[in-house]
């Protein structure tokens, strides 16, 4: 059996309209640098133009917010409470069953198969 | 002794090398691409950028080859931790001047202190290219020296980082001074597990136990200084023990020992660290 377990972890979704150049505002990154995990951070849209019309401020390359490093987030929602345009939300991940490494593709737990059966009789 | 000192070391370690430090080797093929890049206007699209992916790329922790195998063959920039000795002796090989420049594993993530990055070549193409750092500073031989040594006090953890890899050599280009809970590479180690993200220093750190144990018994002063979670303190014997499996050879806990108790051997002298990188 192919392992296709994925890592369950949050989702911050970034509407870039709605935030238009981030780094007028960062009030996302310093709320989420301030809770900890630090997983939000800033990134240039594209690299700058270089000679007469090079940028002379970092204010005036266009920004946007990206996450990054989502294990470490634990879902606080403080950069969508910062956000003063709605623009982000936090998708929490779906419920899950704790993965293991087993060479049994049926087994779950370490006694316990994916269909409830013990494989090693205990009493309990 | 990993692949890069045995096929660029030249009987050294391979940022010791002074072949690796040829003019030439700055100025032609990969290598001068790669130093223009991480200089110039694409620097962040291409630090920052694979921290945008990275969630993506790595959907499972437990198996993260994905992501692994992409960073190895994306091989044009890597690094490895040194300690200050070799930090020192790396800026002696270089001609100078020095270029501090802001580092975008702090800026880009909000945080303040960001100047970081200690580059070793590419000063032109960072002031043409980059006019709004404006706080970048040109540094002479002795002033990098002392800024090296200020770090270290600090407790920001050195790192040597080359530009291409080519069958003509490995060039250096940058010293980074960052910590594991900021820097892009060493969380890429540390949290999805890319093996060459962030290479582990020539050395390992032992502790001389007799001296531990007669020194700070209840309160260890080295322990805050360790950015890997790889010394432990026992309070049954009140000594501090080192987990080599995860020390990287930085040696920024050595200062810190009022004792003298700590020393960096070679990490070849522990046959299991062979492979650990």
């Amino acid at each position: 059996m192919e392992y296709t377990h994925i890592t369950p972890r949050p989702v911050i979704h970034v509407d870039e309209e709605a935030c238009g150049n981030a780094i007028l505002c960062l009030k996302c990154v310093q709320a989420c640098l301030e809770a900890g995990p630090n997983c939000l951070g800033f990134i240039n849209t594209e690299p700058p133009p270089v000679g007469e019309n090079a940028p002379q401020r970092l204010e005036d390359i266009p920004h946007r917010i990206f996450s990054c490093y989502m294990i470490n987030c634990n879902g606080c929602g403080k950069c969508v409470e910062a956000c003063p345009k709605g623009a982000l939300t936090l998708e929490m991940p779906e419920p899950q069953l704790p993965a293991v490494r087993v060479q049994r593709s049926d087994i779950i737990f370490c006694f316990t198969l994916r269909d409830g059966t013990r494989t090693f009789p205990r009493d309990d | 002794m990993c692949r890069y000192c045995v096929e660029y070391g030249g009987g050294t370690k391979w940022y010791l090398n002074p072949d690796n430090y040829r003019d030439e080797l700055y100025t032609s093929g990969a290598h001068e691409a790669t130093v223009k890049m991480l200089t110039g206007v694409q620097k962040n699209s291409f630090e920052v950028g694979a921290m945008t992916i990275a969630d993506e790329s790595s959907p499972d922790l437990y198996y993260s080859d994905t992501l692994s195998v992409a960073m190895e063959q994306m091989i044009g920039h890597g690094g490895q931790t040194v300690p200050l000795e070799d930090a020192l002796k790396i800026i002696d090989l270089c001609k100078g001047p020095f270029f501090l420049m802001n580092c975008a594993c702090r800026r880009y993530f909000g945080k303040t202190d960001v100047l970081r990055c200690l580059y070793l070549w590419g000063i032109e193409t960072a002031l043409k290219e980059r006019p709004w750092e404006k706080d970048s500073k040109i540094l002479s031989k002795e002033e990098a020296k002392e800024f090296e040594m200020d770090c270290d006090k600090k407790g920001f953890l050195h790192s040597i980082w080359h530009a291409a890899v080519d069958t003509d050599g490995i060039p250096p280009i940058v010293m980074c001074h960052c910590t594991a809970t900021d820097c892009i590479p060493t969380k890429f180690k540390l949290s999805y597990g890319v093996v060459n993200a962030q290479r582990k220093g020539e050395y390992v750190t032992e502790v001389d136990l007799a001296k531990c144990k007669e020194g700070c018994k209840e309160y260890p002063a080295c322990m805050h200084r360790c950015q890997f979670g790889a010394m432990r303190y026992s309070p049954v014997e009140r000594v501090m023990y080192i987990d080599p499996q995860a020390c990287f050879g930085c040696g920024l806990c050595r200062p810190a020992c009022p004792y003298g108790a700590i020393k960096l051997v070679d990490r070849s002298s522990y046959p299991s660290l062979v492979d650990n990188w």
